[in-house]
């Protein structure tokens, strides 16, 4: 059957196909402009500009390259999450995880929304969340409440009402260099957290929490992620160079090499110099008094 | 015999050999001969071990503790030997004075006032250029002092090396692009080409933090100075020169490690705690057509602590 139609609409379909075509370049060529800011855009530094990108029906769900490995939690866990999340999160920061209680008190608890995956999983997974007091300064690393998975779920979850980045990283510490590691720690981490690793009080109450009892993934995450006061570090530092950091920490920070055969807190010089004069040479004065001692 | 008299000390030439004085400290002298032959065998073994320890190549804790038993038990066996298995005198041994008599005294000291002076008069000449080659020395023994304290500052107290358009770089010498820190993100930066000198290390140091997507304005006057949201500010603390790198994200505090020193990032680095007389200096940045950070020129005041010249502004 042949359809023909009139000038106006002739020049009306000429123009929709015009305007379906043109679209997707102007969408094409507009973020070139404006990409410029906001996002981080060198290479391999936690977003999904790494030089692996494995995608499943358009979602990115897995990125990275050999020296650090970010996969996003699976969705089919998002149900398993959500109820989790009403159970332990809610009451505080809302059953959107937008921040705002049931109650509509906002502004006191953090909007969880589009913080990415390894946010919630650090927080979960150190113990620190859920928080044991909701009034406490910063709250410190301990046992945690929930299991690997269920932070994993809650993490889903989350991710889902706004999907973001960083993912849950894994570091392949075959491919780090510890020495690399330790000079990068030096220029970066070492300020707050002491180049022992053991942390350090900082302004108002707040402190450098130690990295003795980390795990590998969670340095990562919190390298990527900034938890509370601690900066953010993107672009600053490549994948390589994180995992160079993590090696640092899961080796020398967390297993030391203490030649004289006591680590002392490594507390530094003045530390063992107090021991030495209190120990050593109060052993020898007692020595002393013992050779001088008439019978 | 009382313990007092065992205490009385003896002429040691005139002792007998059934005195007292000569008997052992020791009650018991088998036992203790026993005592001290173990705690010899504890020390040959332990610096046996030490030998064993060394020719394994073990690690140094094991040799240093190998060392330690051995040669504390020789030590506390040869004082127990010399304590408890030695007499125990005490014994005094008597010399003849020393001194000579009073008039040999006065003799020599007559003869060196009369004659020694006369000999040193008649030489004046020879007095005085030594009294001139001293003089001399006590003004140029002066020098080396003054020399260590080093080159004169001169005019590098005031300025730094960040010059009108000077690339930020990071330590290895990499530009940094807008694009490249998250807000919350922290990096120190140097200007181009001074990442591993000295100077740039001390005096050039800038803290790059950015706490926006938007131009911030720090202060007033200073509208341009934060585009996008960064931030420069000066790494050294204007106490004593201590890098200023604790960066606390969510308070926007950098604390200085040395004397806590806390400085706020958002108003313009004012101090709000610690010994700190002055805000850090910010440095005016700018964004180039290529996204690079780039200084508009050199801190508009000296950076680091105060100095006997500098202003106070």
């Amino acid at each position: 059957m042949g359809v023909t139609l009139s000038l106006p609409r002739r020049a009306l379909l000429l123009s929709a196909c015009l305007v379906l075509s043109a679209g997707p370049v102007l969408l094409f060529l507009a973020p070139a402009s404006a990409s410029t800011y906001g996002q981080t855009t060198r290479k391999n530094s936690g977003t999904p500009n790494s030089s692996t990108v494995v995608k499943k029906n358009g979602v990115v769900v897995k990125y990275g390259n050999k020296y650090i490995t970010y996969t996003a939690p699976s969705a089919s866990l998002n149900e398993l999450g959500n109820a989790l999340y009403l159970e332990n999160c809610a009451s505080c920061h809302g059953t959107q995880a937008n921040g705002v209680p049931a109650s509509g008190t906002s502004g006191a608890y953090p909007d969880l929304v589009g913080l990415g995956p390894a946010t919630i999983d650090f927080w979960i997974d150190s113990g620190r969340m859920p928080a044991k007091n909701v009034r406490a300064i910063e709250a410190p690393r301990r046992q945690p409440a929930l299991t690997p998975d269920q932070a994993l779920a809650i993490a889903a979850w989350v991710n889902s009402l706004s999907p973001s980045y960083p993912s849950i990283p894994t570091p392949n510490l075959k491919n780090a260099n510890v020495a690399e590691g330790a000079a990068i720690f030096a220029l970066n981490c070492a300020a707050c957290h002491t180049i022992e690793g053991d942390g350090d009080a900082l302004a108002e109450s707040t402190f450098a929490p130690s990295l003795r009892h980390i795990p590998a993934f969670q340095v990562v995450e919190a390298v990527r992620t900034g938890p509370g006061d601690m900066p953010r570090f993107t672009g600053n530092l490549s994948d390589q160079q994180v995992d160079d950091v993590v090696a640092y920490v899961t080796t020398e920070i967390q297993h030391p090499n203490n030649p004289g055969g006591f680590g002392l807190g490594g507390l530094g010089p003045v530390a063992e110099g107090f021991v030495g004069l209190l120990v050593g040479v109060g052993l020898l004065v007692l020595i002393c008094y013992w050779v001088g001692e008439r019978s | 015999m009382s313990d007092h008299e065992h205490r009385t000390p003896v002429e040691i030439g005139t002792v007998s050999s059934d005195d007292p004085h000569l008997q052992p400290a020791a009650k018991n002298p088998d036992t203790v001969e026993h005592v001290i032959a173990f705690t010899f065998i504890l020390g040959f073994f332990g610096v046996a071990g030490f030998g064993a320890a060394y020719w394994v190549n073990a690690k140094p804790w094991i040799l240093g503790a190998t060392m330690g038993f051995g040669l504390f038990f020789l030590g506390v066996g040869l004082v127990a030997w010399g304590k408890y298995l030695m007499p125990r005198g005490p014994f005094v041994e008597s010399r003849h004075p020393l001194a000579n008599s009073e008039a040999d005294r006065d003799a020599f000291a007559a003869a060196i006032v009369e004659r020694g002076g006369g000999v040193v008069k008649r030489r004046k000449m020879l007095a005085g250029l030594l009294g001139g080659g001293l003089g001399v020395f006590s003004i140029v023994a002066i020098f080396p002092l003054l020399r260590s304290l080093g080159p004169l500052p001169k005019g590098t107290l005031f300025h730094t090396d960040w010059r009108k358009g000077s690339y930020a770089v990071d330590q290895t010498g990499r530009r940094v692009n807008v694009g490249e820190l998250t807000v919350g993100s922290i990096i120190t930066v140097f200007p181009e080409g001074t990442q591993n000198t000295d100077r740039g290390q001390a005096v050039d140091q800038t803290v790059l933090i950015r706490i926006s997507d938007e131009d911030y304005v720090t202060q007033k006057g200073r509208e341009s100075w934060g585009p996008k949201g960064y931030l420069a500010y000066s790494k050294m603390c204007t106490h004593l020169g201590c890098p200023v790198g604790l960066y606390e994200q969510e308070l926007q505090v950098l604390v200085c490690p040395c004397h806590q020193s806390m400085f706020n990032v958002t108003n313009g680095a004012i101090p709000e705690f610690g010994p700190a007389p002055r805000p850090l200096p910010q440095l005016p940045i700018y964004i180039d057509a290529d996204g690079y950070i780039r200084s508009q020129s050199d801190y508009h005041q000296p950076v680091g602590p105060g100095f006997w010249e500098r202003t106070t502004t």
